[in-house]
């Protein structure tokens, strides 16, 4: 026998990760300052790595001469247009798998076969079938988008708990109110969470979309400056991208809390 | 404004999952404004009869027919009410109620006003603009009848619609249901576990036997809800009749589900 | 893989030789970095002819798929010496310090039918007929900086048109750019003999020039580290000396006029079958008609070195000022 003498200790400690907008900020800056500083202190050689005041002083000549626009401008386009028309093709087909017994076994069996293949190794092909312009370009975002969405959609569609449906089926409702009232509004966090990873894959292919064909863009500039070894270009053509993703994600955040405040 | 006056009937309903048969031989009648209670053990198939009743589930046998007259304000003349009210918690209280109104031909106005009276109904006008999460059980609950009576049905199906509540807020509820269901003078078949639930509410008590479900007694209060109250002697009595009539097969049905 | 079965190939001689006395440089074992083609072929002579056991040092050949990767290997240490294109890549790399041009490779030579130049014949057809009307047309390179944009800047340079009037298209791979020429998806683009004749033959494109003939053009050099000329200098020596014996057997076997044809070049085109069209019946033919000239002594064109430099720099490809002479050490073979 023991005995026992004192206050009941505090046992649920943990297990509640919080976000702290501040703490994701400062480490982005610290970081950089931290690069900063091994730069400038001599810690590290900036033969191949250049400092980010090098990469910020040769993103700043990029905007001022307009070359820095010159290729997002033409990236954006390519992103929205591709990753607008890959992600409605991925809602229709993500819709149609989820809603339909017809549409269900062959789809899914399509985009498991589909899915796993590398859009960049489609590249090649997507040359010849949609020519060396902006049609290649945008099938190989549009592509990249297309399968990922269509498994959010269908996995929101198949978490939509089956009681709201048969509400709405009690109430008699019309299929399209079911469907736009209670499944694509069911399915909406998972479409959205999808988001997340569509865009940033649009970004991750526009190097490779780019990579073939295309003058202008952030990921023809960034592969041209590779192949010169023009690391400050490289680097700063990387941080565009990190800062489009950033930019990206910001974005998605408003639109999570704006569309899912129910939550 | 007359309400509907609608006999539910149903006739040598059966039915079977697979292999496993659930009902059988089942006839029922619910009569226009009255309120028909579905007792039986566990699993017996109260819940696949009301899916039946309710048009969400075709039987293996058998049919289930509307006869009478129907109101014109009567939006769907068969509702159910689920267990869990099955609230869009994406929608506002009034727009998970006017989500049912929105495919009909009401002009909004009017839409606007069937919402406001049904929530007032209710006790939830209040409540109007809050999200489903911010409400109790309770309300949760108000809410789905509340959903209900705005398409003025004419047969109201409620499965165990106080089942998820606590002992207190049941109690409370009970009365506003009955309150509700007489005021509507809907024809309503209502499913629950609790037999003061059933006395407090039916004119006719149904009660089922274990699986598969057959009708084992039809009991009769003939008693208007409205002045009822769950302690009275006479309601206590028919309660424990009703007890002695399900307790045997409550208890076999308890352990063949413990068996599987 | 191919390049660890090449890889493996190169490696009896130089374990053949790790138990030898030696004097300085003897023995030791230089790793060479070069594509898997028909260009670097005097080098695929030195090593089946025995050339550089014959100085006293072993050479392992280790492949790459793409130019310059090989400069980068080499400033990241995995390579001693390499034979690449003078690329804008190579000379921003150069400039960085680590890398020294120290002979010459392939060069565009009037004459030898090496590069040509091809337009689409939807293009031919709509009046591409001259280099001289390219302005508004698009040309098909492999990338920015490569030695098919140099070549192009050149022609422009040479006919008296901007090279900004040409819309570039980087195709990343030169078979893209022949099937992108192929298919009329751009306007012009280049290709070895091997590759364009047939095309020309079957009349799928049209040929508008030989690039020898219009540019004299150093298009690879053999470069090394600092650090090989600072610490290996004797086995760099030893190094050059077979890489010119394997040289001066490439010319005997592929352009001495008195030995073409003969016993010379078939000992060449069975060393040279071990690396390339390995297994292809046709192997020798394609060897014969795709070998590009090597200058006499394995010299460099110093000259054109330069203005390849002056070019890339000007067209701020490469970020100057980069002097020419801190990139090229003549200190071992010899000036075109
Ligand atoms: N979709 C289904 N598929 C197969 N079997 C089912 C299905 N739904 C119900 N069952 C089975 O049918 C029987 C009757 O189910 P039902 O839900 O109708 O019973 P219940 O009387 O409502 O039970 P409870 O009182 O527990 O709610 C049960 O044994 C159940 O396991
Ligand atoms: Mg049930």
């Amino acid at each position: 026998m023991s005995r026992l003498d004192g206050p009941v200790a505090f046992r649920a400690r943990g297990f509640a990760a919080r976000d702290i907008p501040a703490a994701s900020v400062a480490t982005l800056v610290g970081l950089v300052l931290l690069w900063q500083a091994a730069a400038s202190l001599g810690w590290m050689s900036t033969t191949f790595l250049s400092d980010p005041a090098a990469i910020g002083r040769g993103l700043w000549q990029l905007a001022r001469s307009g070359e820095l626009w010159a290729n997002l401008s033409v990236s954006l386009q390519r992103l929205a247009i591709g990753w607008t028309v890959g992600t409605m093709a991925g809602l229709a087909v993500g819709l149609a798998i989820g809603l339909f017994t017809v549409a269900r076994s062959p789809g899914m069996a399509v985009v498991a076969a589909l899915f796993p293949i590398p859009k960049i190794a489609l590249v090649p092909l997507f040359i010849i079938w949609f020519g060396i312009g902006e049609g290649s370009k945008l099938v190989t975002l549009g592509f990249g988008v297309f399968f990922p969405t269509i498994i959010n959609t269908v996995a929101g569609i198949d978490g939509v708990p089956r009681a709201l449906i048969r509400m709405g089926q009690a109430f008699n409702l019309p299929w399209r109110s079911i469907v736009l009232k209670i499944v694509l509004p069911g399915a909406l966090p998972s479409i959205l969470a999808g988001f997340r990873i569509t865009t940033s894959t649009a970004i991750i292919l526009l190097v490779a979309a780019e990579m073939i064909g295309a003058e202008k863009g952030i990921g023809a500039f960034v592969l041209q400056a590779g192949n010169l070894y023009d690391i400050d270009n490289l680097l700063a053509g990387l941080v565009v991208l990190s800062l489009l993703g950033l930019a990206v994600s910001w974005g998605l955040g408003r639109l999570e809390r704006a569309l899912l405040a129910w939550r | 404004m007359t309400a509907s006056a609608i006999r539910l009937t149903a006739r040598g309903i059966g039915h079977a999952y697979r292999d496993l048969v659930v009902l059988e031989g089942i006839d029922l009648d619910a009569a226009p404004g009255e309120v028909t209670v579905l007792v039986g053990p566990s699993g017996c198939g109260k819940s696949t009869l009301l899916g039946i009743l309710g048009g969400l589930l075709a039987p293996t046998q058998g049919e289930v027919r509307l006869d009478g007259e129907l109101a014109p304000d009567c939006l769907n003349s068969v509702t159910t009410v689920f267990q869990d009210a099955s609230l869009l918690p994406w929608r506002s209280v009034a727009k998970n109620v006017s989500l049912v109104l929105e495919d009909s031909p009401l002009p909004r106005a009017e839409r606007a006003a069937r919402v406001a009276e049904v929530l007032a109904q209710t006790g939830l006008a209040d409540f109007a603009g809050a999200w489903p999460r911010q409400l109790s059980g309770g309300m949760r609950q108000r809410l789905g009848i509340a959903r209900a009576l705005a398409v003025r049905p004419a047969v109201l199906l409620m499965d165990e619609p106080l089942s998820a509540l606590d002992a207190q807020s049941r109690a409370l509820l009970l009365d506003d249901f009955a309150a509700l269901i007489a005021g509507a003078g809907v024809t309503c078949v209502y499913v629950t576990h609790h037999l003061a639930e059933a006395v407090r509410l039916g004119h006719t008590i149904v009660v089922l036997s274990r699986r598969p479900g057959r009708i084992r007694a039809v009991l009769r209060i003939d008693r208007p809800i409205e002045g009822r109250h769950a302690e009275e002697p006479a309601l206590v009595a028919m309660q424990a009749r009703l007890w002695a009539l399900i307790r045997d097969d409550a208890a076999r049905a308890e352990r063949e589900i413990a068996d599987v | 893989m191919q390049i660890g079965r090449r890889a493996a190939l190169a490696l009896p001689a130089s374990a053949v030789l790790a138990g030898r006395p030696r004097r300085a440089g003897a023995g030791e074992t230089v790793r060479l970095g070069l594509l898997h083609t028909l260009s670097p072929a005097p080098f695929y002579l030195a090593q089946e002819h025995g050339l550089w056991t014959g100085e006293g040092i072993g050479v392992e050949f280790r492949f790459f798929e793409a130019a310059l990767p090989i400069a980068a290997a080499a400033v990241a240490g995995d390579i001693d010496v390499g034979v690449t294109a003078l690329t804008g890549g190579f000379f921003s790399l150069a400039g960085k310090g680590a890398l020294q041009v120290i002979g010459g490779g392939l060069h565009e030579q009037k004459g030898v039918e090496l590069t040509a130049f091809l337009v689409s014949r939807q293009a031919h057809a709509a009046g591409l007929t001259d280099i001289s009307k390219m302005p508004g047309h698009s040309f098909g390179l492999t990338q920015y900086g490569s030695s098919f944009h140099y070549m192009m800047g050149w022609l422009a340079q040479a006919r008296g048109f901007d090279i900004r009037s040409v819309t570039l298209r980087p195709l990343q791979t030169t078979g893209n750019m022949a099937a992108a020429v192929r298919s009329g998806q751009v306007d012009a683009s280049m290709a070895i003999a091997s590759v364009a004749r047939p095309l020309i033959a079957s009349g799928e494109v049209k040929r508008l020039g030989w690039v020898g003939d219009e540019v004299p053009y150093q298009i690879t050099a053999l470069f090394t580290t600092r650090a090989m000329i600072a610490g290996r200098a004797d086995a760099l020596r030893r190094f050059c000396r077979g890489y010119q014996a394997g040289v001066a057997e490439y010319r005997e076997a592929f352009f001495h006029p008195g030995s073409v044809g003969g016993r010379a070049t078939e000992s060449a085109i069975a060393a040279i079958e071990k690396y390339v069209f390995t297994s292809d019946p046709d192997a020798a033919a394609k060897i014969r008609e795709g070998v590009g000239w090597y200058d006499e002594g394995a010299a460099l064109d110093t000259a054109d070195v330069r203005a390849q430099l002056a070019w890339f720099t000007a067209q701020n490809m490469v970020k100057g000022p980069i002097d020419a002479a801190a990139i090229i050490d003549t200190a071992f073979l010899p000036t075109r």
